[in-house]
């Protein structure tokens, strides 16, 4: 984990409401690097700033300030460039319902300039491993939910991106599509891909994730591998929770107890 | 070819290729149309109607009207297109959004748009100027020298769709463009009959239309009435006007 393909420099966005008298800040001022091979998180939860960040980072949305480069080329100065490189598989659905599924590939492969005989050999092998293959001429439309989602990162991964990333990739989807999904990121990883992962699922970010971000209100509260956030911020072995009024079961700490605790004081939640 | 340009046909390529995948729906609503209006008021109005006079020359009606038709249509593929077919394709597709995060920029997708918007229209017009050359109204070397104006023309009235779903909430509220845009200029500025014989006041506001201007454009090349320079002017300002409001309006919406 040499190399960096993803760093976010001093990346803000900020927005005015409608009358521009009130400055919104949605990210200020977040760093970090993704390296080679590394899953990364942005842990938070809804309206933390994280599809704002993804947004910015991706090169979408242009930030207020700051930076973001991907394999040294940087998004919105040397988008072709920069993009060439990247993967992304957006928080909401945008297949396009035009196109069956083989062919939604091949045409996503053909905005990299990639051959559509090598598109359609890629194609095939990611339909395979996202178990897809039954379905490789079905209209998009007939599909479930679960599998747009598969199809929709197999489509992030058509152009064989160095840097790749997720935003709430597995949001309402059943474990078992949650699991393969975590399966083909985990092998995606392996072969050195840089992924970056936005999510509000604690198991989630805590089982996948090789370092975490916390973002709340924009902010990153600490960056770290879940277990040495979790070994920083919670000092006790065993927490205690009341699940039930009068029911209290001790369990191990884990990183939504460290949420709770960095952003506690806001909340008013102490004593973890 | 530029990297800009490549990724242009690119997506161009992507429409003409789902086009051709939903050819028989296609044929229906881009050609059919037309060719309803032409037997409408080409064969059944042109029958009671007969000759009429327009800019100091006498033509049939039927030639009158069937060069009026070919304008509606750029007006009504090129509307449709980019304005419900653009707004499907922004609000409940996404497609913009899905292809503006890889290499191709949301302005050249925004690029592609228009240009394919525009082709499609050009296609239209030119098949109902291939009925006036079979029915013996127009020469068909008419039919080469109009494509730059079906061209101009068709990415004018698609821009004007386009601008109209960036800035409309629901596709309901394109309706409001619809109907007070649309079809006042299908009925007002010349399609089928001179706007001489309307009063001068109106006259004046058909021409701050740009139908008005493409219908004079289109009835040079294809009747050989008097080429009016003001309709160049008009045609060429509003084209511009157009894609830039289009393309704001589609950026505006969708980068925060």
């Amino acid at each position: 984990m040499s190399q960096s393909p993803l760093t976010v420099i001093h990346l803000s966005k900020h927005y005015q409401n409608k009358k521009k008298s009130l400055i919104v800040e949605a990210v200020s001022d977040i760093s970090f690097q993704v390296y080679s091979g590394e899953c990364f998180g942005l842990l938070g939860p809804n309206g933390a700033g994280k599809s704002t960040s993804i947004q910015c980072i991706t090169g979408f949305f242009p930030p207020t300030s700051g930076q973001v480069l991907i394999e040294g080329y940087d998004v919105h100065r040397q988008p072709r460039q920069a993009r060439t490189r990247l993967g992304v598989c957006n928080q909401e659905e945008t297949l396009d319902t035009d196109f069956n599924v083989i062919d939604q590939l091949i045409l996503h492969a053909s905005y990299y300039r990639i051959a559509k005989r090598e598109a359609y050999q890629r194609s095939q092998k990611l339909l395979e491993q996202f178990g897809l293959m039954q379905y490789i001429q079905a209209n998009v439309e007939t599909l479930s939910g679960g599998m747009k989602r598969r199809l929709q990162v197999a489509r992030a991964l058509v152009s064989n991106p160095s840097v790749l990333v997720l935003d709430e990739p597995t949001t309402g989807l059943d474990p078992d599509v949650r699991r393969m999904l975590w399966d083909v990121l985990v092998a995606a990883r392996q072969k050195g891909v840089a992924i970056l992962l936005s999510t509000h699922y604690m198991e989630e970010a805590q089982r996948l994730c090789d370092r975490i971000a916390i973002l709340h209100l924009g902010k990153i509260l600490d960056i770290d591998s879940p277990d040495r956030l979790i070994s920083k911020h919670i000092i006790r072995e065993m927490v205690e929770e009341e699940v039930r009024p009068g029911v209290i079961w001790k369990r191990k700490p884990n990183l939504e107890d460290v949420y709770l605790k960095l952003t506690g004081s806001r909340l008013g939640i102490e004593g973890l | 070819m530029s990297d800009s340009l490549w990724n242009i046909q690119c997506v161009w390529k992507r429409y003409y290729v789902a086009f051709l995948k939903s050819l028989p729906y296609y044929l229906l609503t881009t050609f059919l149309e037309p060719i309803f209006y032409l037997l409408a008021f080409g064969i059944g109005v042109g029958t009671l109607v007969g000759n009429i006079h327009t800019q100091g020359r006498i033509l049939s009606y039927r030639s009158f009207v069937f060069s009026g038709i070919i304008a509606q249509t750029l007006l009504f593929q090129g509307f449709f297109e980019g304005g419900f077919g653009g707004f499907v394709r922004m609000y409940y597709q996404k497609i913009f959004q899905a292809i503006a995060i890889t290499p191709v920029t949301l302005s050249e997708v925004l690029w592609g748009e228009l240009l394919w918007d525009a082709t499609k229209a050009t296609v239209a017009a030119e098949v109902v100027g291939m009925i006036g050359v079979i029915a013996g109204h127009f020469y068909l070397e008419s039919l080469i020298t109009l494509i730059p104006v079906c061209f101009l023309g068709g990415m004018l009235f698609s821009a004007m769709g386009l601008a109209s779903a960036g800035y409309s909430r629901t596709i309901d509220e394109l309706s409001y463009p619809q109907y007070l845009l649309v079809f006042p200029m299908f009925l007002f500025c010349g399609v089928f009959y001179p706007i001489g014989n309307l009063p001068r006041i109106l006259q004046y506001i058909a021409w701050i239309f740009p139908l008005t201007a493409v219908n004079s454009l289109v009835r040079t090349l294809t009747l050989g009435l008097p080429f009016q320079f003001m309709a160049m002017g008009i045609m060429l300002a509003w084209t511009v006007i157009f894609v830039w409001i289009a393309r704001y309006s589609m950026i505006q919406r969708l980068v925060k």
